[in-house]
């Protein structure tokens, strides 16, 4: 499934472009991330719990960056399995200056889901993808002291 | 026939006080002692090659009592067989591992098994057992998967093509080149998932003290499935017993041999403990068959005054992963064949291609290849009537084999047995009253609404037999059906009958056939169905055949009881058996009706014995294996009436009739039920179901969430009504009636919504008819 989007975050692009790459804030702003070890240069092992519809389970994965460009882009890949299945997500993210201080973080991606957790929670995985992104960029607007 | 009064009474069915009060056995209901509970891991992936199972820590869990992989059960179970091997087509069969070896092949394949002391250790063992898999890329659709460079299952199926399967009658070239009309069209029957409300199940319990094995499953067929599960383990079938006593609906799913039950059975012989596995809702999505999933390309050439002339078929199957157990046979035969339907149309060109691709298996599911036939016919010819400006009902009145043709060989060489088809569009037409409805929608048009009237003149083949025929079509045994009668010493009955049911009512119907045979009361005749041990060799229910052929097989077993009965009758009062009459239970002499005895008399001094003549023996109990000589054609005029509304696409059901003819009719009631579930589950095929996979092979629609089964506010009511045109191929005359209802409505419903789309210049759109796919087609007709 392609998700896409984009978000506008009140700080100037280097310091976005920094946090956003940061393990330590992905860990603390993606919903349900349990833990997050580096294992490699730009490599994470990950637990984390993720809820859509009725289907509840925790993952454990691998997130991986590629092609880190700073302060304009880089490749994320995720994919982890649990209980309900698996889930891999692939996808790139652009920022954009629109001035000084206010930057565009644009994302676009494609997320594929295994095992009972499709079978049930597929039609509803757009929305709460784009729920659960939303959530971290707004987290990271917070944490840089950005936000309103 | 025996002319009496139960036959064609509306009898209320003696099971559903049982079922809907809870008392029902199904499986789950069993209880033994020191059962172990078994849960199967399944594949998350459509395509991928297992690297590494990991099951330590599922093993080492508290409770659990052992777990086995694919390689540990390889040399404990033979593949799921596959029992219908159609002959000249190729076919081949790739090995179905009751658990994955190596590869596995779509989402739900299995790849371990837990055993443990209950369900909820064991389904957290399934959890803990960790599997590593290489993906690889997957195919879904049947079309894609015999293209160069697509994804290959098996390295013995080149092209993923499992079979091509040919049935030419007539000089199609000749035919086509000779038409005023040519038509092609290309036609989708999607994929569907049956969904008994009992999911599958077995409890299999080996005693390793006797070395038998009792295994307790949702079976239509236990005497084949205990002949496969010999086969599979070893275990002679005079060790094996299956037991099915109630099952909570089939509608084909519960025919084939699976892996479930097989594991089942082998980890109980292993451990010598009862083992069960119930699937649960979501392992029934994955795990037990779909139907349908027919991509099909049709040429019809006809003349100018409507006349069709041949009809020509290119059909891509998709078998799923691996060949189950009837699979091969539904696609071909039980398509093929009808593809004249009710029209005396004297070209059938057919050619079949079973694709196994990486998704879950397909099998028989009701109607199984008749509602495909009958679909793309009744399609065709809507089409067609539009093209040449002709009524839809006129078209088909054109084509009908008229009734003083039969019995009609078709150009295949199926000999329909009885019909009148014209009796039955004449009936449903003024039951609709036609005429008013066409001048209506022409009316509510101007003002811009849009009804539709659609119909569906089916005829279809059922009561499969005979044993000959499924010999010549390789399907892997026999078409008979047995019955044993057995009349106890108090005149009281026992029927044990081969065809076990899965909610049709045969406790019912088959009650009602015994005491008009017999002249005894209806509460002294019980019904035993579904236990190997006690039950004949019996060959199962599916095909619309339990009535036609197994209660053909009860009425002979009864006419063999009753001539004995007489024979003794007529002994004990000194006259020849020809000087006796049968009324209401009592034989009595001609012309001295005083002169008699009741069939209860008869009984008991058959069984004390004391004076029987020397050539008769004592007892008076008969069985019969009954073999026709040919199946049933019922047929029919079903009638949809709709509106769409093009702002939204919904449709609203307005009324929908149904004239059907199954022959002469046992139990009205049972039968109208028959007709409105079967219809239930057409009309939801034509615009609520859909099994819908993802490119990567995951199936979306794995829950009652998202499998659009009707709930009875989205359909309309039903008025059905029949005409009677018997058979004369079983004695009393009765053809069948389980699937003419999901045979004939899918179509009516399409052609009805089509109908309603004229003004928009639309021809056709695939199925389901959503809300969304009519909309988007009447926006691209307006833009």
């Amino acid at each position: 499934m392609k998700i896409s989007g984009s978000y506008t975050i009140k700080a100037a692009r280097d310091a976005v472009f920094s946090r956003l790459t940061d393990p330590q804030a992905i860990a603390n702003c993606l919903p349900g991330v349990e833990n997050l070890n580096q294992v490699a240069p730009d490599q994470y092992e990950m637990a984390m719990t993720v809820a859509i519809g009725p289907v509840k389970g925790t993952f454990t994965g691998k997130v991986q960056l590629s092609d880190i460009n700073p302060p304009e882009s880089y490749r994320m890949a995720i994919e982890g399995q649990g209980k309900p299945g698996f889930a891999r997500g692939n996808g790139s993210v652009v920022l954009r200056a629109i001035d000084d201080g206010t930057t565009e973080i644009l994302y676009e991606g494609d997320v594929e889901l295994g095992g009972p957790f499709a079978g049930v929670a597929q039609r509803m995985l757009g929305g709460v993808a784009k729920r659960m992104i939303e959530q971290f960029f707004s987290c990271i607007e917070r944490q840089m002291g950005a936000g309103a | 026939m025996a002319v009496t009064k139960l036959f064609g009474a509306a009898v209320k069915r003696r099971e559903d006080p049982r079922l809907i009060t809870g008392r029902g056995n199904f499986t789950d209901h069993v209880r033994l002692p020191g059962t172990l509970v078994m849960a199967i891991k399944r594949s998350p992936h459509a395509h991928a090659r297992i690297v590494r199972i990991d099951t330590s820590k599922a093993r080492a869990m508290r409770g659990v009592v052992a777990v086995y992989t694919g390689q540990d059960l390889a040399d404990k179970l033979a593949p799921v067989p596959c029992a219908w091997l159609i002959p000249d087509s190729d076919l081949k069969v790739p090995p179905y591992r009751a658990v994955a070896v190596d590869k596995v092949r779509y989402v739900g394949d299995a790849v371990a098994v837990v055993v443990a002391e209950n369900r909820y250790i064991a389904q957290d063992a399934v959890d803990a057992i960790d599997v590593e898999y290489e993906p690889l890329p997957a195919v879904v659709d049947q079309e894609k998967a015999l293209e160069p460079g697509a994804p290959q299952l098996y390295d013995e199926v080149p092209n993923n093509l499992a079979f091509h399967w040919k049935l030419h009658a007539g000089d199609f070239d000749a035919a086509w080149n000779a038409a005023e009309v040519r038509l092609s069209r290309r036609l989708v029957n999607h994929r569907l998932i049956p969904t008994a409300m009992e999911p599958r199940g077995a409890l299999a319990a080996f005693n390793p003290g006797t070395g038998e094995l009792t295994i307790w499953c949702t079976s239509q067929n236990p005497h084949v499935h205990r002949l496969l599960l010999s086969a599979v383990t070893g275990l002679p079938e005079t060790q094996i017993r299956v037991i099915a006593t109630d099952v909570g609906g089939g509608f084909g799913s519960k025919i084939p041999m699976y892996a479930g039950e097989m594991i089942a059975a082998a980890i109980s012989k292993e451990l010598g403990r009862p083992i069960k596995w119930i699937e649960t809702r979501q392992e029934n999505y994955v795990a037990t068959i779909h139907g349908r999933d027919h991509i099909q390309y049709v040429d019809i050439a006809a003349k100018r005054d409507g006349t069709i002339t041949a009809v020509r078929v290119r059909a891509y199957a998709n078998m799923g992963a691996y060949l189950s157990t009837a699979a091969p046979g539904v696609p071909t035969w039980l398509f093929g064949l009808m593809l004249q339907g009710a029209y005396a149309i004297p070209v059938v060109h057919c050619d079949v291609y079973g694709v196994l691709t990486n998704t879950t298996p397909t099998d028989a599911y009701r109607g199984a290849g008749r509602p495909e036939a009958t679909y793309l016919l009744e399609r065709m010819i809507d089409i067609l009537a539009r093209e040449l400006g002709m009524d839809p009902t006129e078209i088909r009145r054109k084509n009908f084999i008229p009734k003083d043709k039969f019995p009609y060989t078709t150009p295949t060489g199926l000999q329909y047995d009885s019909g009148d088809y014209e009796a039955t569009l004449d009936r449903a037409l003024e039951l609709v009253d036609y005429r008013t409805l066409r001048q209506q929608q022409a009316e509510l048009r101007q003002r811009g609404r849009y009804i539709g009237i659609g119909f569906s003149t089916y005829v279809e083949v059922c009561g499969l037999a005979p044993s000959q025929a499924a010999g010549a079509m390789g399907f892997q045994g026999g078409l008979w059906e047995s019955a044993t009668v057995r009349v106890h010493p108090t005149g009281k009955v026992t029927v044990f009958t081969g065809s076990n049911p899965h909610g049709q009512g045969e406790e019912t119907t088959f009650a009602q056939l015994v005491a008009d045979e017999l002249g005894v009361p209806f509460e002294d005749v019980e019904i035993v169905h579904g236990d190997t041990e006690m039950v004949p060799f019996g060959m199962g229910t599916y095909g619309s055949r339990s009535t036609a052929v197994g209660g053909a097989a009860l009425v002979h077993a009864c006419r063999k009881v009753k001539e004995k009965a007489q024979r003794i009758a007529a002994h004990l009062l000194e006259v020849s058996p020809e000087d006796l009459a049968f009324e209401n239970g009592r034989f009595f002499v001609k012309g001295a009706p005083d002169r008699g005895m009741t069939f209860q008399e008869v009984a008991l001094q058959a069984y004390l014995a004391w004076k029987l003549p020397r050539d008769i023996e004592p007892g008076l109990e008969a069985t019969h294996f009954f073999d026709p000589v040919n199946n049933t054609f019922p047929f029919g005029c079903h009638i949809c009436v709709v509106e769409v509304d093009p702002e939204t696409g919904k449709v609203d059901f307005l009324e929908y009739v149904a004239v059907d003819d199954v022959g002469n009719v046992i139990n009205p009631m049972i039968v109208d039920g028959q007709v409105h579930g079967g219809i239930a589950q057409g009309l939801a095929q034509a615009v609520y179901e859909f099994a819908a996979y993802d490119q990567n092979g995951q199936l979306l629609t794995a829950s009652l969430m998202d499998y659009a089964i009707p709930k009875a506010s989205m359909l309309p009511a039903f008025t059905v009504d029949r005409t009677v045109t018997p058979t004369p191929v079983n004695p009393m005359g009765v053809k069948g009636a389980g699937e003419t209802g999901t045979i004939a409505s899918t179509p009516a419903v399409v052609n009805a919504v089509i109908d309603a789309l004229a003004p928009f210049g639309i021809e056709h759109i695939d199925m389901p008819l959503t809300p969304e796919r009519i909309w988007r087609a009447v926006r691209e007709r307006s833009a």
